[in-house]
Formats: C-alpha cells, structure tokens, sequence
C-alpha cells in the first residue's frame, strides 16, 4: 500500500490511532503523514478534539440536586405496592 | 481492626439491593449520580438532565433482579442512562438547533487536505480563542447537532472516556461499528469546532 493521499489516511485514523492496521499499511501511512504538513496538522487538531469538547462540557451536579434525587427514589419506593 | 473495610464492589451492591437491601442500592446512587448526570448533560441538555438522572436510578431500581453479576454493573447502568437519554430527546422531539451532517473534511481532487496547515491547526486553540461560556454552549450544539448514533458512541467514548470495548457493550454493537461512528463523529465536531475558530472558510 504505497498509494496513500491524505483522504485514505484520515479514513483510515481510527485504526492507526488504536492501533489495528496491518504493518505495512501502518508504515504507509506514516511514510505520507511525515512527509505532509496538512496531515500532520489535521491529526493533532483530530487528537484535540475530544479533549476540547469534554473540558467544555463537564458539567457538576448541583448538590441540591443530589438531596433531591434520594428523595425522590425514596419517594417512588415508598409508593411502590 | 485498623484501616477501612474495603468497599464493597458495584455487582456485590447490586445483588444486595436486588435482596431488597435499600441501603445498597443508595450507595450505587451515591457512587454514580455525578457521572449518570454529567453523561445526562451532555445527551440532551443541563435542564432535561435531572430527569434523565431520575429515570435512570429509577429504571435501575425496578429492575436490579434483571442484572446478571456476569456482566459489569457500569455497563449495565451506561445502557440504562443511555436509553433514558435518547427517550427523553424523542419525548421531547428534540431538533438541534444545528445539524452537523455537512461538516467534513474537505480533499481536492488528488485526495488532498485542502485547508492550509495552519488553517487545519486551528482547531487546538480553539479554547483560547473563544470566551470559556460560548464555548461551553458551543460545544453542547456540536454535541446536539450529531445523528443520535453518532452522539451516543463520541459521548460514551471521547467525553466519559469508556474504552471502545466498553462502548460496544453499552450500545450491543462491535467494536468497529463503535470505532466507524466515533471516528465520524470526531471528523464532524473537528469540522465544527474549526468552523468556530476562523479555519473553516
């Protein structure tokens, strides 16, 4: 597998990142990636994006909240025939 | 006796509270409502969250006979608050204000990333050039704007950090199916988030 362009190397990304490809398909891929700015810059912002988004999104339960939901439970037991 | 008893396991917990032991069953809520809650804000919103985290004790609680200590009891509940999630979204016919359909990387025709590399790096300071509260909302309406399926596997995986095992278990689905869904998923939020920064024209 020497034909890789960047298109086949970002589908294959997931793969590569856990580590599921075939060893010269791996090495392929690396041969294009070191030799490609775009490449490497479209997989560091790919590796960042999850990080970005669950730093954004890590939301606390309020602790109001917490009481309530005991009370609640309890509540729906107690109701319980 | 020195030091702590060792605590008990979620699946010994489990099959206490399924003998009828409430006490067991409260340290599970004790034990997983930050993360049943956080994984509820991101499935649908902040406001809908109590909710789901509600129906979803509450789901666990009717139905702790049905748990079999064969499997992990985080799995279990995972699948539990999922479903609680996406039922609640359908309830609420919930459209996103935004659908990330279209977001894709975008090749020439020899197959080549066409943004610059510096247009396509964009997206790792994203947090630096956004105001921490629009991001915070922005990242939500990436999330919401995500097929159901896709959402559900980049959640479980990217944002709660389940392995892509673990996924493929919450969701009765393979692991390449969990790999294929969060690999799209990244690929449209990446977009997004570019889109966001300036790096998208």
């Amino acid at each position: 597998m020497s034909d890789v362009v960047c298109r086949s190397g970002v589908e294959l990304l997931i793969d590569y990142l856990e580590g599921l490809l075939a060893p010269d398909v791996r090495a392929a891929i690396e041969a294009h990636v070191a030799g490609c700015r775009r490449c490497e810059a479209f997989i560091a912002s790919y590796l960042e994006t999850p990080r970005i988004v669950r730093d954004a999104t890590r939301m606390e339960m309020p602790a109001d909240l917490e009481a309530s939901l005991l009370a609640a439970l309890r509540a729906a037991r107690g109701a319980e025939p | 006796m020195i030091g702590r008893a060792p605590e008990s396991t979620d699946e010994d917990l489990a099959a206490r509270a399924a003998a009828g032991d409430d006490a067991a069953f409260e340290t599970l809520v004790l034990r997983y409502q930050q993360r049943v809650f956080r994984l509820a804000c991101r499935l649908t919103s902040e406001t809908d969250a109590p909710d789901v985290v509600q129906e979803t004790f509450w789901q666990v609680y009717r139905n702790v006979l049905t748990f079999r200590g064969n499997a992990q009891f985080s799995t279990w509940l995972y699948r539990i608050a999922t479903n609680a999630g996406l039922m609640h979204r359908r309830a609420r016919s919930r459209r996103p204000a935004e659908s990330l359909d279209e977001f894709q990387p975008r090749f020439d025709a020899d197959g080549r990333l066409e943004e610059t590399p510096d247009a396509l790096r964009v997206v790792c300071r994203v947090d630096e050039l956004l105001d921490r509260q629009v991001l915070a909302e922005k990242a939500q309406a990436a999330i919401d704007g995500l097929p159901d399926l896709y959402r559900e596997a980049f959640v479980l995986r990217d944002l709660e950090e389940l392995s892509t095992a673990e996924v493929a278990q919450v969701l009765r689905v393979e692991p390449a199916t969990v790999r294929q869904r969060v690999h799209r998923a990244r690929l449209m939020v990446r977009e997004y988030l570019s889109e966001l920064a300036g790096g998208r024209p």
